[in-house]
């Protein structure tokens, strides 16, 4: 008993001192925490080391503990995954429908299903018509102005711009491009190069080719990369045309000198 | 079970596969929704119950056959007696692989008709020909391997073993002819500036074969399913030790799970470096599978497989040192000082060396190789030694300091797009997160894991092994060792379907059901365990069924009960 009140103890203290180091350093809490458990972990490991024999056991009461070992197994396997943080898959649902929807409507199945959407969505929308009609009294429903008439026009056109250029950002989360590139101090672990300016070294046709095909220019300091084909060569298969183009657009507006971009050198 | 009702079962197998691929050429099918499990996780379900059996069912022929030549070499009756008693378990689990084979085929076809009719017409020639032939053969070959144990004995050993061999070659192929197809999803055949479905309709059936990860599959499978087949041999003996009534029964399969855990431990270390080679061909093929892997949505899939590779060393040194203790004198071996000052330097200085020569830079070795084998070739030049039992307590110390390196992650969430500075590592200590440190943790547990093995192998020169005599702790150290590995081998085959994110093939055919996401680790750990369970209860009636009636005949006790010299 003693032998393991005093692995205990060495536990206790070389988790503490891990605990003090970690602060010291500025680990967040979290991190602390864990380097006490591993500190733990040793004692226990070194408790069971010299941990008395277990005595030879058979018939029932080998079957009942060997049960219940199998129990404990199976509970602390899943409450250990359990306790690592969860991706929730939510995150992600919504951007695997938006990326296969254009996917999804070039099959037959697809295109049943648009046909089927959107013949609901005009049956909604007689609905709402007729709904309309009765309220307004008749012919008075159609001397409504129009949504895109003249004046509406420059509003119209800095939406449509606004949407585009959102639909660009939209892409790069999509398309997990931050994975690998960092842009406004955000994702990217060098494994590729930062964009901030790379609206100033190339225009939205070249990036777009830079996208679909990734061997067309190679950033300085990023031979290895090159070579290896580090960018993956699917864009062009994976993305629409105007898709691409948003995505593009969206970082040719990108021309933050004061963030060192690699200069971008033509191959192809 | 008789010859007649494996044959039957096998045939069943056969007919549902051949049924199946009819199946899938009538066009429209329809899916059906699985209740409860849904139609992703029945079939994963399935899938890997069967990935279970066959695993073994390849794995241990080959340590069967080993099994028998020693046996035959030294002329030990208790090598041949352990390949056998492994063939019988083998045998009954055949029956289950051809069962869940033919099972898997039909849920796949029920629940992704459209899918799996285009993937059977993308590999007719292999699940229309090959596999069906070469899974016969097999077949044939094991049950003549199985029931001509008896009859070719003495000068005929010789050609029994060389069947063994054959039933192990055709395993072989028909792993790597069955890796093709499977490879191919996560990684299909692609070219330079051609789209991979322009590609696909010139490729060659070979082409689409031998895909980027195909030979990575390959080797990290052959590794895989040898280190199963040595833990499952483990468990066998486990159960056979618990339940034995004699002496000579204890100490066989005492010996029997000594060998079993030996040929585990010992395939188990290469497997951090195959899955390492499988995991750089799957991110040389497409860069962002990498990031999905390591970074995001499959992050703490790896951190659980680091926990739970870590608890796997910890448990295998355990089992050494609980054999170290009935040895008889073994507390006189002792060790060049060399071996644990190695151990606590190599994390620190394969960290640092890794991130100036990453791999897979050769010039890394030109510093490495000479600490390694430092103890080896220096360790006679020096007189300092210390005792066995100081070295395997260092060791212990060092696996636990690998299993910290190994699971320490970059941040304490689910995806990188969720870091926040309250839950991530110090910018100074980021180098632990990253690959070469994690390279040097999982090479300190195989270090220390060798060197434990070269102290035991020094005791039983130096001492006596009292067989039968082990602490009886150890036998639940087999268990878990058995029950971890297959635990983990699920969880990791659930990793490589999920790379394939929302395709069935990636980036060749996407899954547009609703059920295309990534899970989370908690959801998967639960149906892991769910499929290990049941193939535990499988495999634990198998060896009952097979190996309780032995008891009953009795066998010669081919290890002596009293303390003998150790070979």
């Amino acid at each position: 008993m003693w032998n393991v009140i005093k692995k205990l103890i060495v536990g206790l203290v070389v988790g503490g001192v891990l605990v003090g180091l970690t602060r010291m350093f500025e680990f967040p809490v979290i991190f602390q925490m864990m380097f006490f458990a591993y500190a733990m972990l040793g004692s226990a490991v070194f408790i069971l080391l010299d941990a008395p024999a277990l005595k030879p056991m058979g018939g029932l009461k080998s079957v009942i503990v060997l049960v219940a070992f199998y129990i404990v197994l199976c509970t602390a396997f899943i409450s250990g995954a359990s306790m690592w943080p969860q991706y929730d898959p939510q995150d992600e649902m919504g951007k695997i429908d938006k990326i296969l929807k254009p996917k999804r409507l070039l099959t037959d199945q697809g295109k049943a299903d648009e046909l089927i959407a959107r013949a609901k969505a005009l049956d909604e929308q007689v609905k709402a018509l007729t709904v309309r009609l009765k309220a307004l009294g008749g012919d008075q429903a159609t001397k409504d102005p129009a949504a895109g008439g003249s004046g509406a026009s420059p509003a119209t056109t800095s939406t449509a711009t606004g949407d585009f250029m959102k639909m660009g950002e939209e892409q790069w989360q999509l398309q997990e491009c931050y994975n690998c590139h960092k842009l406004k101090g955000e994702g990217g672990k060098k494994r590729g190069p930062e964009l901030d300016n790379i609206g100033t070294y190339l225009s939205v046709d070249e990036i777009k080719q830079k996208i679909l095909d990734p061997k067309s220019f190679m950033a300085e300091g990023f031979e290895k990369e090159w070579e290896k084909g580090k960018m993956p060569d699917k864009y062009k298969d994976l993305m629409e045309e105007n898709d691409v183009v948003a995505l593009a657009s969206w970082l040719g507006t990108f021309k933050n000198t004061a963030v060192p971009t690699p200069k971008p050198i033509k191959k192809k | 079970m008789k010859t007649w009702q494996r044959s039957l079962v096998a045939a069943c197998a056969l007919l549902a596969l051949f049924g199946g691929v009819a199946y899938a050429q009538a066009p429209g099918a329809s899916p059906v929704d699985f209740p409860y499990t849904g139609n992703r996780t029945a079939v994963w379900i399935v899938a890997q119950l069967h990935i279970l059996f066959a695993a073994f069912i390849l794995g241990a022929p080959m340590f069967v056959v080993m099994s028998e030549w020693l046996g035959y070499r030294k002329q030990e009756p208790r090598y041949d007696r352990l390949a056998k008693e492994v063939t019988k378990v083998t045998v009954i689990l055949y029956s289950m692989t051809a069962l869940t084979g033919g099972l898997f085929i039909f849920v796949l076809l029920a629940t992704y008709p459209q899918f799996t009719t285009w993937f059977i017409n993308q590999f007719y020639l292999v699940f229309a020909v090959i596999y069906p032939a070469l899974f016969i053969g097999e077949t044939i070959l094991l049950y003549m391997y199985f029931y001509t144990w008896d009859a070719w004995k003495g000068e005929k050993k010789s050609r029994h073993i060389a069947l063994g061999v054959l039933l192990n070659l055709v395993g072989l192929i028909t792993l790597f002819v069955i890796n093709g197809p499977t490879s191919f999803m996560n990684t299909p055949v692609k070219a330079e500036g051609i789209s991979p479905q322009e590609f696909l309709l010139t490729a060659s059936l070979w082409d689409k074969v031998a895909n980027y990860s195909w030979m990575p599959l390959n080797l990290h499978r052959i590794v895989g399913n040898v280190t199963f087949g040595g833990f499952v041999a483990g468990l066998i003996a486990a159960y056979m030790y618990m339940g034995a009534k004699k002496d000579e029964e204890r100490a066989y399969y005492d010996w029997m799970g000594f060998v079993g855990n030996l040929i585990g431990v010992g395939a188990m270390l290469f497997l951090p470096f195959m899955g390492y080679l499988l995991a750089y061909e799957l991110c040389d093929y497409d860069a962002s599978i990498c990031p999905y892997m390591m970074a995001d949505q499959l992050s703490m899939f790896f951190e659980m497989q680091g926990a739970m590779i870590g608890l796997m060393f910890l448990a295998s040194n355990y089992y050494i040192w609980l054999s170290m203790k009935r040895i008889e004198g073994a507390d006189k071996v002792r060790m060049t000082i060399l071996a644990p000052i190695v151990m606590v330097l190599l994390p620190l200085v394969m960290t640092k060396v890794m991130e100036v020569y990453p791999v897979p830079d050769p010039m890394s070795l030109a510093f490495l190789l000479p600490l390694i084998l430092a103890p080896f070739t220096l360790g006679r030049f020096i007189p300092m030694t210390v005792s066995a039992r100081t070295v395997i307590k260092v060791g212990f110390l060092m696996v636990v300091v690998g299993d910290a390196i190994w699971l320490t992650p970059h941040g304490f969430v689910p995806t990188g797009a969720k870091m926040v500075a309250e839950l991530e590592l110090p910018s100074d200590w980021n180098f632990l997160a990253l690959m070469p440190a994690k390279n040097s943790a999982a090479f300190t547990l195989v270090f220390v894991t060798v060197i434990n093995y070269v102290i035991y192998n020094r005791a039983i020169r130096q001492g006596t092994i009292v067989w039968g005599k082990i602490d009886f702790v150890s036998q639940f150290v087999l268990i878990f060792l058995a029950f971890s590995s297959i635990w983990t081998m699920g969880l990791m085959g659930a990793v490589r379907s999920l790379l394939r994110k929302y395709y069935h093939t990636y980036n060749l055919l996407p899954d547009f059901t609703a059920e295309s996401f990534t899970p989370t680790l908690s959801y998967s750990a639960w149906w892991i365990t769910g499929i290990t369970v049941v193939f535990f209860a499988v495999v634990s009636f198998a060896i009952i069924v097979t190996l309780r009636p032995s008891d009953a005949k009795g066998h010669a006790p081919e290890v002596s009960p009293v303390p003998a010299r150790a070979k």
